[in-house]
């Protein structure tokens, strides 16, 4: 599920499309029926009116990102545009809101998803515009990483672009780190024993808590299958190669509970579960914390938590997620989708649009301007000038690793709806003693099994 | 021979008279009626027959439903643990309701009926609650209730400790917790209604048994309690209800954990309609719930029937 984070992401992510490339198996643009010849012409340009189309933003978190993104992305594109009007609407739970619209036959012309699995549902469902022949049009094949590209492939056809490139990495409070004589944990035995070391320095070895999102569960139970039973075995599992009941994800389940319940996050179960994000966040700048496992979105607010604005002296700094062998490893994601509404009269004027969207020097303003993670499309490096440091190493060291094969898969963008809501509500019952590691996985399989079944799984990048 | 014509038939003045009156008494309500029905049969019977049909389908909320019969209620009954879990908590909330928040309402209604001086002021400050939007109340009431800067941390480091716990983060006081929440928004708007249902007592009554000798108590119980009887039933048959319907603050401050504790039904309906993509499955539970109230409404009909004065 997308939206598995507070706040954006942003990292530069130039060398991201070539080097994600290799993993990639389906054509990036499969020849498909061509959605021009079942579509209006863009109406109302030869009359020299505008044609309107409309984008819904979410606004649940204060809007400040969606007014960012009108005003940085919207208008401008309105401003240079003869031909085509963009109408802004801004909503609360927009997700919620536009799902039952289109369900409805109305809805925003440009609709966004939660993630492949939703568009999945979607386009399976005949609401979506096949996107094929607009890919050709504006030569979407060269210009995204394929694997990015297929992950909005459904039975053959192109139907949603995927957003923000995201993953998961390890922050850490540099300055106590110094202070205590502690080196940054590559592996994930150096990662225990550092978190017991904090622990009896009275310090919380991982600032947590999911009062506010609850999906900050599927990162830790991601990361933990990623690494324990590694990414060919969940590779595997979502292939259906693989059960998830195989001892690798039960140890993988079994170790994070251990941890979880020895209260290395945040202190103790009570707290992650009552932990809001500006509470952790906090208790990670001021060093009440060592470490915090978050994803990339994280980035472009960090240092509200440290130096002047936090009215701290601290620093922080971040390394990959540790790995069983010390490998840097890194889980891939996207954070929504887009795609064009069946119901809509322009569907032209929406693809237009669209590609604008994707266009590489949209994308940088995106990042530059707003802080928001860029999709998997070449930038030129040119354009993230400006941007701190730590974010361009995250881009080079997440590019090495894609090009070793050293990636792994999130859950909110590789499993299926409903296994994915299952993985993140009932692991709280394998923590709380309710149920065992094994009963959590055997119910896992059981859903996986169902949406396996239905066609619920969106393509996943082979290795 | 004198010609006969025949007479055209009249109709009596009496008979069109009789038809003017069965017009007026048969046809002329269903018309003011009209509009508000068909309003009705388009907002409300139509989508609750839909959600019948709904039930019995395999339906994602987006393509077109596939008949399976009773597999969802099926499944719900004997499959989903979360739904016996929720069910369970409903019921809980439902207890927790009729019961707390009305004694309080009651216990000051009494109270501020007799007072005079200063009766508005304390009338708005507990009716200013129930004004507030539950985001901001659940949202204020999740930083009071934080065990690292909250009340009761607040009066740990003034050295009374005890209250400094995570009450949302322990499944086994989360549920209470989340009820404290919407409990103290909600009994103001509880204490007015009765307050002005007191206020429609005859103070003749309250004289009569100052007279014969009656305490407060005896006041309570045999002038009061009778004089709102009509009310106070009224608001514990739509509090039964309301408890069916609870989700605003339990989605808010908990989402239903932590571990499923303070899960009800109305989440139930959430996460399955929104999170899981079943929409079949979400309209079969949100009929279990319509059908749980039906069965509290038609328990007050019988009663009423056996002569319970209420």
């Amino acid at each position: 599920m997308k939206a598995s984070r507070f706040v954006p992401a942003a990292f530069a992510i130039t060398l991201l499309a070539g080097a994600c490339a290799a993993p990639s198996v389906a054509p990036a643009a499969p020849p498909a029926q061509a959605p021009a010849a079942e579509q209006a012409p863009v109406a109302g340009a030869a009359s020299g009116e505008k044609v309107k189309i409309t984008h819904w933003f979410n606004i649940t978190d204060g809007g400040e990102m969606a007014n960012c993104i009108i005003d940085n992305i919207v208008k401008p594109f309105n401003a240079q545009n003869a031909s085509i009007e963009v109408e802004a609407v801004t909503m609360a739970n927009v997700w919620d809101a536009s799902k039952t619209a289109i369900a409805g036959g109305a809805g925003p012309d440009l609709f966004d998803t939660p993630g492949p699995s939703y568009a999945l549902a979607f386009a399976r469902a005949g609401q979506l515009v096949p996107l094929d022949e607009y890919a050709k049009k504006y030569g979407w094949g060269e210009r995204f990483a394929p694997w990015a590209l297929n992950l909005g492939m459904v039975d053959g056809k192109l139907y949603s672009l995927s957003t923000e490139v995201e993953t998961v990495v390890l922050y850490y409070n540099k300055t106590l780190f110094e202070q205590k004589g502690w080196t940054p944990p590559k592996t994930l035995d150096e990662l225990a024993a550092l978190a017991e070391a904090a622990q009896k320095e009275g310090i919380i070895p991982f600032a947590s808590g999911n009062a506010e999102w609850k999906g900050v569960n599927e990162w830790l139970v991601g990361e933990w299958f990623n690494r324990i039973a590694g990414p060919q075995k969940v590779y595997d599992a979502l292939t259906g190669k693989a059960k998830w009941t195989d001892p690798e994800f039960v140890k993988a389940v079994e170790m994070l509970t251990d941890m979880q319940r020895k209260g290395y996050f945040m202190g103790g179960l009570e707290k992650y579960y009552t932990a809001t994000s500006d509470e952790f966040h906090s208790a990670f700048g001021s060093g009440k914390a060592a470490m915090n496992i978050e994803g990339t979105w994280f980035l472009p607010f960090i240092d509200n938590f440290f130096g002047e604005k936090a009215n701290n002296t601290n620093d922080w700094g971040w390394v990959p997620m540790p790995s069983q062998d010390g490998k840097p490893l890194f889980n891939m994601a996207v954070g929504s989708t887009y795609s064009i509404n069946k119901n809509t009269k322009n569907p032209d004027a929406v693809a237009e649009y669209l590609n604008y969207l994707f266009l590489p020097e949209t994308q940088a303003s995106y990042l530059t301007k707003c802080g928001l993670a860029p999709a998997a499309v070449k930038l030129d490096a040119a354009s993230l000038q400006g941007l701190d440091p730590r974010r361009i190493e995250v881009l080079e060291t997440l590019d090495r690793a894609a090009r070793e094969g050293g990636y792994g898969y999130t859950t909110w963008t590789f499993w299926p709806a409903k296994t994915n809501t299952y993985l993140i509500e009932e692991i709280e019952k394998v923590w709380s003693g309710a149920i065992t590691a094994q009963q959590y996985l055997e119910g896992m399989q059981k859903l996986f099994d169902e949406e396996v079944k239905a066609g619920a799984i969106p393509p996943i990048p082979v290795r | 021979m004198q010609e006969s014509f025949p007479i055209p038939s009249k109709p009596s003045f009496a008979k069109v008279s009789r038809n003017r009156r069965l017009f007026r008494k048969r046809i002329v309500p269903w018309l003011f009626v009209l509009p508000v029905l068909s309003l009705n049969v388009l907002v409300v019977l139509g989508p609750a027959l839909s959600a019948i049909y709904y039930s019995l389908t395999d339906w994602n909320g987006i393509g077109a439903p596939e008949f399976i019969g009773l597999e969802n209620f099926r499944r719900m009954l004997f499959d989903d643990t979360s739904f016996g879990r929720a069910f369970l908590n409903n019921l809980i909330w439902m207890a927790i309701f009729l019961t707390v928040p009305v004694t309080l309402a009651l216990l000051a209604a009494t109270l501020l009926a007799r007072i005079r001086r200063g009766a508005m002021g304390f009338r708005i400050a507990l009716f200013i609650p129930y004004v507030l939007p539950a985001v901001i109340t659940a949202f204020a009431w999740r930083f009071l209730m934080s065990p690292t800067f909250g009340l009761g941390a607040q009066l740990a480091k003034l050295g009374i400790p005890g209250l400094d716990q995570a009450w949302l983060g322990k499944p086994e006081t989360s549920l209470f917790a989340v009820a404290f929440v919407d409990n103290w928004h909600w009994w103001g708007f509880l204490m007015m209604l009765f307050l002005a249902a007191m206020q429609n007592v005859p103070p003749e009554l309250y004289e009569a048994a100052r007279i014969d000798g009656a305490s407060r108590w005896d006041e309570f119980r045999n002038v009061t309690l009778p004089g709102i009887r009509p009310t106070l039933i009224f608001m514990l048959l739509m509090t039964a209800i309301w408890s069916f319907l609870a989700f605003d603050y339990v989605w808010i401050l908990t989402r239903g954990g932590p571990a499923g504790s303070s899960e009800v039904l109305g989440v139930l309906v959430f996460k399955a309609a929104f999170s899981n993509l079943e929409s079949g499955y979400a309209s079969a539970i949100g009929l279990t719930l319509s059908f749980f109230t039906l069965l509290i409404i038609g328990l007050f009909v019988m009663l009423r029937r056996r002569g319970w004065e209420i």
